[in-house]
């Protein structure tokens, strides 16, 4: 079984049966690695450490809200962290945009095979990540892994704003393509 | 409907990476209530920071970490409520307003005008901005940028039209004085991150006089 099936097979299991076995699983996979990116950020330690450990409690009290058609159990988990991580810094509520909101535009009809789909293009996605030009992958990791305004990216990297925007234009059109979309 | 102006990608890249003003952040997933190919846009963006944290090598933890976090599993604890919108208010506002969009208390700003101040945080301004069909704010230009959202009726300017979803994104070489739509009245969702400039003498004590 694939990792990425893997992880959402035992979200599910923690889920439907409560799991503490699967939960443990999990945990020993993603806890370490959420801590990680919280320090990339410039979490100290210690507060890595506990936003980890409470992104993993968030797993457990909603993991119903789960579903592997929408987005795999990395990609919830990341969302989990990132949240967390807003709400520590800045003591307010991100807005949270929901899925199930009844009042969203209709998307296109779900494809029946999504989830398998997502896979595949999950690797296919992380390759195209690793594959960017440097110009290119810099700005995207300096997104991610820093909280710095985009104008402050720029300047760090003495480059005009505009420049910024056309480079990650750029990106996005290789990851759009990796995943087969068409912009 | 379909949504024509959307939120660049570093918008939607700051948005999905988590690096982003929350005044700011606020009015990109409002937009994305309206809009299907960002809300895929940012799908792909959060798969990306994914796939970039499984790849990071993993921080040792405590030693007692997953025991204590298994011995918090059992406390209590309530999952939000979110209450159904009677308005078809986008969920990412009406969760910030705490109510829905036909409830919030305009301030009034002349006959055809009026505003709700949700964020002030020194330059920046977060509003809910409101115009009579037909009616115009006055023109004018902008020292920092003006993100604006369309969430009702629509407005048209020097740079095209806007209707609901529309996310129009001004930065300072834009001068503009935008009029809103016949038919009902124009809502916006709009940040600006420094005080606007304003052409004509009265708007410009008026616009002082409310903050703008």
């Amino acid at each position: 079984m694939p990792p990425a099936e893997q992880w959402n097979r035992l979200l599910q299991r923690v889920a439907q049966t409560r799991d503490r076995a699967a939960f443990g699983l999990l945990f020993e996979h993603f806890a370490p690695r959420i801590k990680s990116y919280l320090m990339r950020l410039g979490t100290p330690p210690g507060q890595a450490e506990d936003l980890a450990q409470e992104a993993m409690l968030t797993l457990w009290r909603k993991s119903a809200l789960f579903d592997p058609a929408r987005a795999s159990a990395s990609t919830w988990m990341f969302t989990i962290a990132r949240n967390l991580r807003i709400d520590a810094i800045r003591k307010e509520r991100r807005p949270r945009f929901e899925l199930d909101d009844p009042t969203l535009a209709l998307d296109p009809e779900p494809d029946a095979d999504a989830g398998l789909e997502m896979q595949d293009s999950q690797s296919a996605l992380r390759q195209a990540l690793r594959v960017l030009p440097p110009d290119q992958n810099e700005i995207v990791m300096q997104f991610y892994f820093s909280d710095k305004p985009h104008s402050q990216i720029a300047a760090d990297l003495g480059i005009p704003l505009g420049t910024v925007k056309s480079r990650l234009r750029l990106a996005m059109a290789r990851l759009r393509a990796a995943m087969g979309e068409t912009p | 409907m379909t949504v024509r102006h959307h939120p660049d990608e570093t918008l939607l890249l700051g948005h999905a990476a988590g690096g982003l003003d929350s005044a700011m952040s606020l009015v990109v997933a409002t937009h994305l209530s309206f809009c299907s190919q960002c809300r895929a846009d940012v799908a792909l963006l959060e798969r990306g920071g994914a796939a970039l944290l499984d790849d990071l090598a993993p921080a040792a933890l405590a030693g007692d970490a997953l025991a204590r976090t298994l011995a918090r599993l059992d406390t209590a604890y309530a999952l939000p409520a979110v209450p159904a919108s009677n308005d078809n208010t986008p969920a990412p506002l009406r969760a910030f307003l705490g109510r829905d969009l036909s409830g919030v208390h305009w301030r009034k700003m002349g006959p055809q005008l009026g505003y709700v101040n949700l964020v002030r945080r020194g330059p920046l301004a977060l509003r809910l901005l409101r115009g009579a069909p037909g009616s115009d704010v006055g023109r004018h230009s902008h020292r920092g940028m003006e993100y604006t959202l369309v969430l009702r009726g629509g407005f048209s300017d020097e740079t095209g039209s806007y209707g609901p979803g529309d996310f129009q994104t001004a930065s300072p070489d834009v001068t503009h004085n935008p009029v809103a739509d016949h038919g009902e009245d124009c809502i916006n969702l709009a940040v600006t991150t420094e005080r606007l400039v304003f052409d004509g003498m009265v708007q410009r004590v008026v616009g002082r006089l409310f903050g703008f």
